[in-house]
């Protein structure tokens, strides 16, 4: 009960400090973000128009903008977006789930890591793309096999972070805990969690884009809708302008997610020294 | 009322940091430890805590054995060891969880009034200098009112005029409630500052080498004849304790002895 004031005075502190982080960021490094592929997009418009650059290969943002706005009004882009998200949506979560567990599993204990490790270090060391054939036998050609692909790619990043984190707390700040007597639980929740986070969010947005990765894998190798399903039909039917508006696509989404995970994590970690923050 | 009997300590790399250890503290008592590095006091002061265990012997606060990290007993670290992420506030309520929000927010209140830290309750860890964190770390210590305080060189990284008024400031925290005082410095004149005993350490194995009585009231003059008496004492015992080093610095002469206890 008062821990939970605490705690809720706390995250109130740090919402307060984080807005004004975020508003900050939002009026600075967005528009300098923008400057330069905005300055290309024009650049090569401008040379289009003018005649200099042949557009058959490399259609002009223009066009680019055009076929997304049809496949926009049509509903079809919603769709394949809906279809691309769900599986990522999907194979990251399962994947951080179980990186996560695991890796909070080994890293606290030595005897789970000295188990399971060499194991789970063994198959990171497969290429996750070889599993395919494997996942289509046992899963069949439809979502479960592709979700499994992207899980698999997800899980890595994340059990490798999550282990990671763990070893890497300062013995002194546990001690710390020790010392005030905190039972094991406590121990964890009051000191290892808040302790791993940093480090944690960096895993699972890392994991995060490999998901991005993968879905366009599993989507390539047959699949109805999707945006990778939009890139391989651009390609079949002779249409760059349908590829490179799927690309814009997966870099918007890829970054939107990511900036999600950052804005949804940032009044955790307002606490932090960090050399960005003082940059 | 603090106990120590013949305490061991034998290091899983074999270093032997302690060899037959006793020492009996009064109860309000404030003892230096003094030594050479290397000579085991900072182990002596986890075993009093229960951070670890002796390889032989027994810790035992007013007849109760310390196996394990007690209530009674509160460290300080040589380094403030704050949490990052809970603010200045909630880092000095950590050991006072069991209590309502309240009690614990006025206790908070009181113990950052004490220290001189009044409105520094909702700042971050980072955000302050190398003195506050250290006497945030002390109330930390302090708010849970342990019987037993153990301090091992808590002013050893601050500058020489920050180290007197930290002092003076420990002492008029040590004033309000009296616990027994196990300080570990490096600091000769600290010894001399604070202490009512000062236990001077020799190393290889550790063990104790004398044990000095300061008897001067407070507040102390650090100008008067008794207090240079005092620092004169410790210092000769300190010479001593490094002088009688089996083979190490046995040739050398007093002077550069003195110069290198530290
Ligand atoms: N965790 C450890 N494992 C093995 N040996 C240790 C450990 N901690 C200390 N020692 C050894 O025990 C001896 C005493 O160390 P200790 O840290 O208690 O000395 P100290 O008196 O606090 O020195 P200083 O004044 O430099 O802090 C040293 O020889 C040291 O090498
Ligand atoms: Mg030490």
């Amino acid at each position: 009960m008062s821990e939970i004031q605490t705690l809720d005075l706390q995250t109130k502190r740090n919402a307060r400090a984080s807005t004004r982080a975020a508003s900050s960021r939002l009026g600075g490094g967005f528009v300098y973000g923008l400057i330069l592929p905005v300055a290309a997009a024009l650049l090569y418009e401008a040379a289009f128009r003018a005649g200099l650059v042949q557009a058959r290969l490399l259609p002009p943002p223009s066009r680019i903008a055009e076929t997304l706005w049809k496949l926009a009004a049509s509903g079809e882009l919603l769709t394949h977006v809906i279809a691309t998200l769900l599986r990522v949506g999907l194979g990251f979560g399962l994947g951080a789930v179980v990186g996560v567990l695991l890796g909070a599993l080994t890293g606290s204990s030595s005897l789970a890591r000295r188990l399971l490790d060499p194991t789970l270090q063994a198959l990171r060391a497969i290429p996750s793309l070889a599993w395919v054939p494997l996942f289509i036998l046992w899963l069949g050609i439809f979502e479960p096999s592709k979700i499994a692909l992207i899980a698999v790619g997800c899980f890595f990043p994340v059990y490798l972070g999550v282990m990671g984190a763990i070893a890497n707390v300062d013995r002194k700040i546990v001690e710390v805990g020790r010392a005030f007597r905190l039972s094991r639980l406590m121990l964890a929740r009051r000191i290892l969690l808040p302790a791993i986070l940093p480090d944690t969010i960096v895993a699972l947005r890392s994991g995060l884009g490999l998901g991005f990765m993968f879905v366009v894998a599993a989507e390539i190798m047959g699949a109805s809708e999707g945006l990778g399903y939009l890139l391989v039909d651009g390609q079949q039917l002779g249409k760059p302008d349908q590829i490179l508006a799927a690309i814009l696509c997966f870099a918007i989404l890829g970054k939107a997610a990511d900036w999600l995970i950052l804005v949804a994590t940032r009044p955790l970690l307002s606490w932090q020294d960090s050399f960005a923050r003082s940059g | 009322m603090l106990s120590l009997a013949h305490l061991d300590k034998v290091y899983g790399n074999g270093a032997h940091a302690l060899d037959d250890v006793s020492l009996d503290v009064e109860a309000g008592e404030i003892v230096a430890l003094v030594g050479g590095s290397g000579c085991g006091k900072t182990t002596l002061l986890r075993l009093v805590s229960g951070l670890e265990a002796p390889t032989h012997g027994t810790v035992s606060v007013d007849g109760e054995a310390i196996a394990a990290p007690h209530p009674a007993v509160g460290i300080v670290f040589q380094e403030p060891r704050l949490l990052p992420w809970l603010t200045v506030a909630q880092n000095i309520g950590f050991g006072l969880d069991h209590l309502p929000a309240s009690e614990r927010r006025d206790l908070v209140e009181e113990a950052l009034l004490k220290v001189g830290l009044a409105g520094y309750g909702p700042r971050w860890p980072r955000e302050l200098s190398g003195g506050q964190a250290q006497r945030v770390s002390i109330v930390r210590a302090l708010v849970t009112k342990p019987k037993v305080l153990l301090m091992d060189e808590p002013f050893s990284a601050l500058d020489a005029l920050t180290r007197a008024t930290l002092q003076d400031h420990l002492l008029a925290l040590w004033e309000a409630s009296q616990p027994t005082l196990l300080l570990v410095t490096h600091d000769v004149e600290e010894a001399a500052a604070l202490a009512d005993r000062a236990v001077v350490m020799q190393p290889r194995p550790g063990r104790i080498f004398a044990d000095i009585a300061v008897p001067l009231p407070r507040p102390r003059d650090r100008l008067s004849p008794g207090f240079v008496e005092a620092k004169r004492a410790i210092l000769g015992a300190l010479d001593g304790s490094l002088s009688q080093i089996p083979g190490a610095t046995g040739g050398k002469p007093a002077e550069m002895s003195a110069g290198s206890w530290w």
